[in-house]
């Protein structure tokens, strides 16, 4: 790949937009032809589409870079709308509010951390179980320290 | 109530109240509790309820009335904007190939411990069947997440609603977990635990930590997406709730 030679030079606003909609459009095409028991919306056949095109370099960096910067900068405004519609089901905040919004911040904190531990898990078993196997040739791995 | 039912309302509002959160967020010096989101929710909700008040309807009527037209038009961007996160999760490729077994493993193995965590804290505050079932598909994306709650008899806007404070809670306290739990040091697991917790929200706060963060986080959307699709009906039929 011979990315980075022309020092970050992009495409013109317009034709970034336009390789966007196509994408969106592609993928909410897409997304229609899943099943209902196994639906995939638009923005996560989208994200695995453009991926998809830049990996295989059908898409060059250039053509998408510098407006989806700006899209992604913008992306905490674009949840406010998300955040007040709440206010559409005050109703059920009413009824068990404290206990789900207890639930919601510890699941959170729940995700967050036991994703982030696993990995660190498995990253140091991948880096004992190498470490074995080089210690076996050397014929000592009595402390058994990864690192 | 006819002045406000322009879709020009609510795209005025989302902006005053989510600049005041900003306003407020400097002027505290960066105080957690004035987020510029999580001001703009509760500032925006409460608006919406004093108009509710003032023109003598429901606040879920106004909402629908007067704001939701604007609010659908910044909603929109959400998309793009979520695809756009292909960009730097492409730009650290090379962690990507490298690690791709331990990311899918990762998901898979953190998620099912997550959902046994979720649904006993959940049993242990008290929620209702509905409730706890309603729970179990938050590290999806919205779009997965309501759809697929709904499939196994929990409430869809209350799963909605976790979708977004999850991501409000992230946005609000992320850097404070990422110190209580000591997460800098790994940034691969940090990046996809944001993902799952945050989902796109994680994916932006990802990438203020670091590139690998915020790749890991965007695979994470994508990937804990699908892995719930298939791991919370199963967990749900397990557990017989």
């Amino acid at each position: 790949m011979k990315n980075k030679e022309p020092e970050h030079k992009s495409a013109p606003l317009l034709f970034q937009m336009l390789v966007y909609a196509a994408i969106l459009f592609a993928s909410q095409l897409i997304s229609e032809t899943m099943p209902k028991n196994f639906p995939v919306p638009t923005p996560v056949i989208g994200l695995v589409l453009l991926y998809v095109l830049l990996t295989t370099h059908v898409i060059k960096l250039e053509w998408v870079d510098s407006f989806g910067s700006a899209l992604i900068s913008l992306i905490s405004f674009m949840f406010v709308p998300s955040g007040i519609s709440i206010a559409a089901n005050l109703d059920i905040m009413k009824a068990q509010g404290v206990q789900l919004v207890l639930v919601i911040l510890l699941s959170t904190i729940i995700l967050l951390v036991v994703t982030a531990y696993t990995t660190r898990a498995l990253l140091w078993l991948k880096k004992k179980l190498t470490s074995v196997k080089l210690g076996s040739v050397s014929n000592d791995v009595k402390t058994g320290d990864g690192k | 109530m006819a002045y406000i039912s322009n879709p020009l309302f609510g795209v005025f509002l989302s902006l005053l109240v989510f600049l005041i959160g900003k306003w407020l967020f400097k002027k505290s010096h960066g105080l957690f509790i004035f987020q510029p989101l999580f001001v703009a929710m509760v500032l925006g909700i409460a608006i919406l309820v004093v108009l509710g008040k003032f023109f003598d309807v429901s606040t879920a009527q106004v909402y629908a009335k007067a704001y939701k037209p604007g609010g659908d038009i910044i909603f929109w961007f959400i998309t793009p904007a979520t695809i756009a996160f292909a960009v730097p999760l492409y730009k650290r490729n090379d962690v990507v190939k490298k690690n791709w077994v331990i990311i899918l493993l990762s998901l898979i193995i953190g998620t099912f411990i997550s959902l046994i965590l979720i649904t006993l804290v959940s049993k242990a505050v008290g929620l209702d069947e509905v409730g706890i079932r309603s729970m179990l598909s938050q590290s999806a994306t919205t779009a997965i997440a309501m759809p697929l709650t709904t499939s196994i008899g929990g409430n869809a806007s209350i799963t909605a609603m976790a979708c977004i404070l999850n991501a409000v809670v992230i946005y609000a306290l992320g850097k404070q977990m990422v110190k209580w739990f000591r997460l800098d040091s790994d940034p691969m697991g940090t990046g996809l635990g944001l993902g799952a917790a945050g989902h796109t929200i994680g994916s932006a706060f990802g990438l203020e930590l670091g590139s690998v963060q915020g790749a890991m986080a965007a695979v994470a959307v994508v990937a804990t997406g699908l892995v719930d699709n298939l791991l919370v009906p199963v967990f749900a039929h397990m557990l017989g709730l």
